[in-house]
């Protein structure tokens, strides 16, 4: 338990005796040990205490969100005084409602064999320079890794007698690698995020090792380009992205009410049916799971404190459950599924999502792959986008290979591009595989000012038919 | 300037400095920021942050390297930072980048119309001046407005053992409203940013009526047909796209492998008339400041002159790795999640302002767009420049001088570099532009571009 988690009771209780009809105060108490390397050589670090308090009131259905780094009891006073004020003049026409008190209490932790805050700089630098060193070897011109080992204590406390304690960790290293190809510069992110301890960082050097032969091969081979219509088989990473961008983005309830408009944007799920709309096949089923651990999205209680489930986005074809918070429980006449996320203490909690992935079908990839005549195997992607209503995807191959009369062949095909409608694309999904694999860890953005909340995607391979490749 | 925040930096380089390290420098910053987001003609919530943070560099052995940051609660908790910070310093290994700080000690000149007096009373008007855009928004023709309104105020004090020290205050506001018809693809937005939150007012209606008149323009928007256009840009659109060209002006973008400028220093990469500094003291610019985190003035740096690339932005360390001299850039740039690092880092890019009316630009015979708003441009290679984004909000054909029919569901797929060539018409109507795409304050005006390609989905 924090020292700071009586300055949270005390934020909270305070708030609640000033007039909130709710408070709730969400203490993050850790460390930060950061470092940067560039072509072989640290160029920065850090190790920073990570400490400060987020506070929510709820007043004459108003909502404010106050946070202080400077864990004082004088600080914390000033702040709630604030949020009191902030909520009263909010004043909405449209009263917000949490819906039914929630308190549950208890302690979850991330399973850290290796405890981060036992691990030395010496040790930490040496597998950054170790991974530097397998890009070096691969032939990467420009290599760039960032690295962040985070352990900390949540506490969150609420008006409603919620009491949460969580212990986290997290491991975070992304590397941002240039090669020189044969017509242009490949470059591509990798990240090996995780919530673990020191010992997820034993497959890195093996993951890494395969990324940085993928970009070499890239770099070095692929120049056939293709045009025309062709069928997809896609890998479990770029069907992460996609059950990401094209369903879990849309399902999201306060985009589909419009709360950020301004922001990420609104959904064409506002104007479907949920039980009834078809938006894909019936082999496309989306799970957001955040109770998956070691993923970067690993949760047990979100952070209004509702127990973590899996949600089914798209059943069979169908949109069947947006992500809910307690507010937008009540706004859909439901209830909170868990979903509310904030990426630090100084940022309000919202809808996000955790680990989301296909349902796994019943093809092996060998028989997704032999009932093609002409397509690509699309390993890996590079460029994509949407827009902000979450229908109008593209995603440009990276490690593609095309497939002749059931066959992959050697021939690297260079960026295939599939620009699609949301619909468009599920509709396209012939065959799911039977595997479930996450190899799609990212830092997924929302809102603004910007939350970055680790996430992590995947599925089994897919196969799409018909796809006129743009 | 709080004087808690300010005894807590020189405490601490005072600490330091006893300690002989080869430089300590601490940054304090005071500052409160409010948000206030609204949503479907209502606000969703009011926000507060309060922020007392001291950063802090440390160096060693002469380049061995720490940047830590805290919120310092008392002395003791000062102390217990520095010298951890000195510890993990002294386990660093020497870092290249690291080629020192400034040492001369300049006198800054104050910044003028940067500080509003009112600002602890405006919040407690900002609600109102917030339904009042959205009631603007409304009488222009919108159905839903949502948005978001940034205000606050920043006091900064610089202790370097080095030798620079200063302080500086600043205020400022930054409005994005979005007003949108019943159908989801019918949408406006309008932008407000600068200094002086309490006679912004008058701005901040006139960018809702903005998002509420292309809202009710761009009903009934026809998708749009891939092929070759030309492009007039918005300003919004044309400081996410074309002026974040400056960007990689920068030897941090270049060593990270994602800048195209690289290898051109020296070449025409614009038309002529094609300006582009990084003005360190432009006036209302929400990057400005009297001097850099290591205590160097701010100067105007010309990064592209008639079109031409003659400068990048440099920090002390940059400036000597390049052989250059240091423009007043070197920033502790906050990196990913959470990393830091001693690297030059942009203040307000500002774009020369051009001679057309917006009148004049849309008077062409050519397949010609116009689109005012844009986001999620992602790169194939930032240093080939291939590149796409989705226009969101008000786009139309231009046909016969006049903005025609509503268009949507397209995306601009093409090369950055190319399109900066293709710059054929620019603006008289140069505005400050900061948005969530635009994290950078740019200074641009309308402009056109020739020869865009757009596409459309497939199926």
């Amino acid at each position: 338990m924090s020292s700071f988690a009586d300055l949270a009771d005390f934020g909270m209780e305070y708030a609640r005796d000033q007039g909130a009809s709710y408070s709730e105060a969400r203490l993050i108490d850790g460390q930060k040990s950061v470092f940067i390397m560039q072509n072989g050589h640290i160029i920065s670090g850090s190790e920073s205490p990570w400490q400060g308090i987020g506070f929510r009131v709820l007043l004459n259905g108003g909502l404010s969100f106050v946070s202080v780094d400077n864990l004082t009891k004088k600080a914390v006073k000033k702040a709630i005084d604030v949020g009191i004020k902030l909520a009263k003049n909010s004043n909405p026409r449209d009263k917000i409602d949490f819906g039914e008190p929630v308190s549950n209490e208890a302690k979850w932790k991330v399973q850290a064999k290796e405890s981060l805050r036992d691990v030395t700089q010496e040790t930490m630098v040496t597998k950054l320079q170790e991974l530097d060193k397998i890009a070096e070897n691969n032939g990467i011109s420009t290599r760039a890794q960032i690295f962040e080992a985070q352990s900390s204590t949540k506490y969150l406390v609420t008006s409603e007698g919620t009491r949460i304690e969580a212990e986290l960790s997290m491991l975070k290293c992304f590397g941002l690698l240039t090669a020189k190809g044969i017509l242009d510069s490949e470059q591509r992110f990798v990240d090996l995020t995780r919530s673990t301890g020191w010992e997820g960082t034993k497959t890195w050097t093996e993951e890494y090792e395969e990324e940085c032969a993928r970009i070499a091969k890239v770099a070095a081979q692929a120049d056939h380009k293709l045009t025309g219509k062709i069928d997809f088989v896609v890998s479990p990473e770029v069907v992460g992205i996609i059950c990401h961008e094209n369903c879990g983005h849309p399902s999201e309830g306060d985009r589909i009410l419009g709360r950020e408009g301004a922001q990420a944007g609104e959904s064409f799920w506002r104007d479907l049916k949920l039980g009834e709309s078809r938006v894909g096949s019936e082999h496309v089923t989306i799970a957001e799971d955040p109770t998956i651990k070691g993923t970067g999205g690993f949760y047990e209680f979100d952070d209004e404190g509702v127990k973590a489930r899996e949600r089914l986005l798209i059943k069979d074809g169908i949109a069947n459950e947006p992500l809910l918070n307690r507010e937008f429980g009540v706004r859909f006449g439901t209830e909170s599924n868990g979903s509310a996320r904030s990426s630090d203490f100084n940022r309000e909690p919202i809808i996000r999502m955790a680990n989301t992935y296909m349902k796994p079908g019943d093809f092996s990839l060998d028989e997704l792959i032999e009932d093609v005549k002409h397509g690509v195997l699309m390993h890996s992607f590079t460029e994509w986008n949407i827009d902000d209503r979450r229908y109008q995807s593209k995603y440009v191959g990276f490690e593609c290979y095309e497939i002749q009369n059931g066959e992959v062949t050697d021939t690297m095909v260079r960026r295939p591009i599939m620009e699609l409608t949301s619909i468009g694309l599920f509709s396209s999904i012939d065959g799911v595989s039977k595997d479930r694999i996450f190899d799609f860890p990212g830092i997924c953005g929302k809102s603004d000012p910007a939350q970055g909340v680790p996430v992590y995607a995947g599925g089994g391979y897919i196969r799409m038919r018909d796809i006129l490749l743009g | 300037m709080s004087e808690t925040i300010q005894s807590y930096v020189d405490y601490a380089i005072e600490l330091g400095t006893k300690q002989e390290v080869d430089l300590i420098l601490g940054i304090g910053t005071n500052a409160v920021r409010n948000q206030i987001r609204f949503s479907s003609n209502k606000v969703d919530i009011s926000k507060q942050w309060n922020e007392n943070n001291l950063e802090l560099i440390v160096v060693v052995g002469g380049n061995q390297l720490a940047i830590g940051e805290f919120s310092p609660r008392n002395e003791e908790h000062v102390k217990e930072r520095v010298n951890a910070q000195i510890k993990f310093a002294n386990s660093m290994s020497p870092s290249p980048f690291y080629q020192g700080v400034e040492s001369t000690v300049s006198k800054f000149t104050p910044l003028v119309g940067h500080y509003d007096d009112k600002i602890d009373d405006y919040g407690e008007n900002a609600v109102s001046v917030i339904n009042s855009c959205i009631n603007e928004a409304i009488s222009e023709g919108a159905k839903r407005v949502a948005g978001s309104y940034f205000f606050g105020k920043k006091n900064v004090y610089l202790n370097s053992s080095a030798g620079p020290k200063g302080s500086h205050s600043s205020t400022s506001y930054n409005l994005t409203v979005r007003a949108f018809q019943e159908e989801l693809d019918a949408s406006g937005q309008g932008l407000a940013t600068g200094c002086i939150p309490h006679s912004a007012e008058k701005k901040l209606l006139a960018a809702a009526a903005t998002a509420g008149k292309f809202s009710r323009m761009h009903k009934n928007a026809q998708p749009a047909k891939a092929g070759k256009y030309d492009i007039i840009m918005s300003p919004a659109v044309a400081a996410n796209l074309v002026g974040s060209i400056p960007n990689d002006a920068n030897p941090l973008a270049v060593l990270m492998g994602r800048s195209a400028l690289g290898d051109k220093m020296g070449e025409k990469l614009a038309p002529e008339f094609i300006n582009v500094a990084d003005n360190g003291l432009q006036p209302d610019g929400l990057g400005t400041s009297p001097f850099d985190d290591e205590g160097t003035p701010r100067q105007i740096t010309p990064i592209f002159k008639d079109g031409v690339l003659v400068n990048f932005i440099h920090s002390t360390s940059s400036a000597k790795m390049f052989q250059g001299e240091s423009t007043g850039n070197g920033s502790i740039v906050s990196f990913w999640t959470g990393s830091k690092l001693m690297a030059p880092a942009p203040t307000n890019y500002v774009f020369e302002n051009g001679d057309h009316s917006f009148e004049e630009l849309i008077d062409t015979n050519r397949k010609t767009i116009y689109v005012t708003c844009n986001w999620y441009t992602r790169y194939t290679s930032k240093i080939s420049t291939e590149y796409s984004t989705i226009p969101r909000d008000a786009a139309f054909l231009v046909e016969n001088g006049e903005l025609s029919t509503p268009i949507k569901n397209f995306r601009i797929s093409d090369n950055m570099l190319r399109q900066f060539a293709n710059i054929d018409a620019l603006g008289n109507d140069r505005v400050q532009v900061k948005w969530w795409e635009v994290p950078v304050p740019t200074w641009i005006s309308t402009l056109r571009v020739k020869n865009c390609r757009l596409t459309t989905a497939t199926q």
